[in-house]
């Protein structure tokens, strides 16, 4: 079997763009579901009880229903009930917030349970008020746990943004699936987005694993 | 706007023959990843250069693409690369047990480490040999830890199957999608989608949460 990579390098311009919107997709997520499910974190522990049924609803919904789903039905079945078609690449990022954001919210929640009660009664103790003893004790101790946590939803995310190639979004993976389809040559194209994937993914991990070495003492308690 | 419910229940018989696909995928591809994960842990901790290195390549590679991705590649490279014919499904199964099984490696080796050293120790000062302390003193005390985070990956491949709808398995993704063009009942056939997802997934989601309680470790 030979391998002929010229439809990759003919249409490397049309191929880097891709890589453009799969980072510029990943980074809007991200950030949006750093906000959004840190906020639902802090609700879920801290809210009023009705609130926190409402969004332990929310979150194991998400955990239960697949990306794909969420962003077919974001895109093609949500503008028909209200009416307003999101272009692809809001859609996917709405619909990817939506699903990551109950990822984070866990991964806030599971920091914030980790530290162990003595800690917020050594507060109270101290004369501290409720606010005073999540901001000062509790959270800057949670925080330090969340980072591996919170590290590996970048690489998910990354991983995640290929999918919304499904709903046409012009981004690395849609773009090689429309090379690989004009060229008729999908084992080159495909190969090399492995490479382009691997790429990206690849040193993200590695950044995540030797930023949280540096830290990891500090979760100690 | 109308909306035509008859439509679900019309291709029920559609829909449940998507769901067995779904579950059989991920029946079988878990059945596949566990043995799979098993050896290339084992391969990483053996001691033997080649094999660890080898292990741990194969892991950082799939665990560093996307799923959507390796399913695409498999389905064009694996009949070019052996010559024979595979069915959509068998390419499937292919490719999700790649995936599967390198997370898996991670959890059994994490799990394996997570035994303190004083655990083998003490096995090696009783006369135990390295194999007898592998088996006797710290798998039994591993498994315990592997469990809760083996659910936890399970959840994430039953929702991961869906992927697969796009190289034309029918699962209950691409059957949804299928109906969904053929009658052009697009919300009605992707909402029946999703709420079908989630009845399967949520149960399975709050038992993993279960087992996660039920194992904690506590030292």
């Amino acid at each position: 079997m030979s391998l002929d990579f010229s439809p990759v390098f003919t249409s490397w311009h049309f191929l880097l763009g891709g890589i453009g919107d799969t980072l510029a997709l990943s980074a809007l997520t991200i950030a949006l579901s750093l906000l959004l499910g840190g906020a639902i974190g802090l609700a879920r522990c801290y809210g009023p009880s009705g609130l926190r049924w409402a969004l332990i609803f929310y979150i194991d919904s998400m955990r239960s229903i697949p990306v794909l789903v969420v962003l077919v039905w974001t895109y093609f079945a949500l503008p028909i009930v209200t009416g307003v078609t999101l272009p692809p690449f809001w859609a996917a990022a709405s619909a990817l917030t939506v699903h990551i954001s109950a990822y984070v919210a866990e991964i806030v929640r599971a920091g914030i349970t980790s530290v162990r009660p003595g800690q917020s009664r050594a507060a109270f103790a101290l004369g501290m008020s409720r606010t005073q003893a999540i901001r000062e004790i509790i959270l800057p101790q949670a925080l330090v746990r969340m980072l591996p946590a919170l590290g590996s939803i970048l690489s998910i995310t990354i991983k995640d943004t290929a999918i919304a190639a499904v709903i046409a979004v012009p981004e690395y993976m849609n773009r090689s699936q429309t090379v690989a389809g004009q060229s008729f040559h999908p084992i080159e194209v495909f190969l090399a987005a492995t490479v382009v994937y691997f790429a990206i993914l690849f040193p993200v991990t590695r950044v995540v694993d030797i930023i949280y070495a540096r830290f990891a003492y500090l979760g100690r308690s | 706007m109308n909306y035509d419910w008859s439509v679900v229940w019309r291709n029920a018989d559609v829909l449940w023959e998507g769901t067995k696909v779904t579950v059989f995928l991920a029946v079988t591809t878990m059945a596949m990843a566990i043995p799979g994960g098993i050896a290339l842990a084992l391969m990483r901790l053996s001691g033997i250069r080649t094999l660890s290195i080898g292990s741990a390549l194969f892991v950082e590679f799939f665990r560093n693409l996307p799923l959507i991705l390796v399913i695409y590649t498999t389905y064009y490279i694996l009949p070019v690369a052996t010559g024979l014919r595979f069915s959509p499904i068998a390419t499937a199964i292919v490719a999700l047990s790649l995936n599967v099984s390198a997370y898996n490696s991670e959890t059994f080796r994490a799990g394996i480490a997570s035994i303190r050293q004083g655990q083998s120790d003490a096995g090696y000062a009783l006369g135990m040999s390295r194999f007898r302390v592998m088996i006797d003193v710290i798998l039994p005390q591993a498994v315990r830890r592997v469990l809760p985070v083996l659910a936890s990956t399970w959840v994430s491949l039953f929702k991961d199957t869906s992927l697969v709808s796009v190289i034309s398995v029918g699962d209950l993704a691409f059957e949804s999608m299928r109906v969904r063009s053929q009658t052009f009942r697009v919300l009605e056939m992707l909402t029946a989608m999703a709420v079908i997802y989630w009845m399967l997934g949520y149960p399975q989601a709050k038992l993993v949460d279960w087992i996660n309680n039920r194992y904690r470790v506590s030292e």
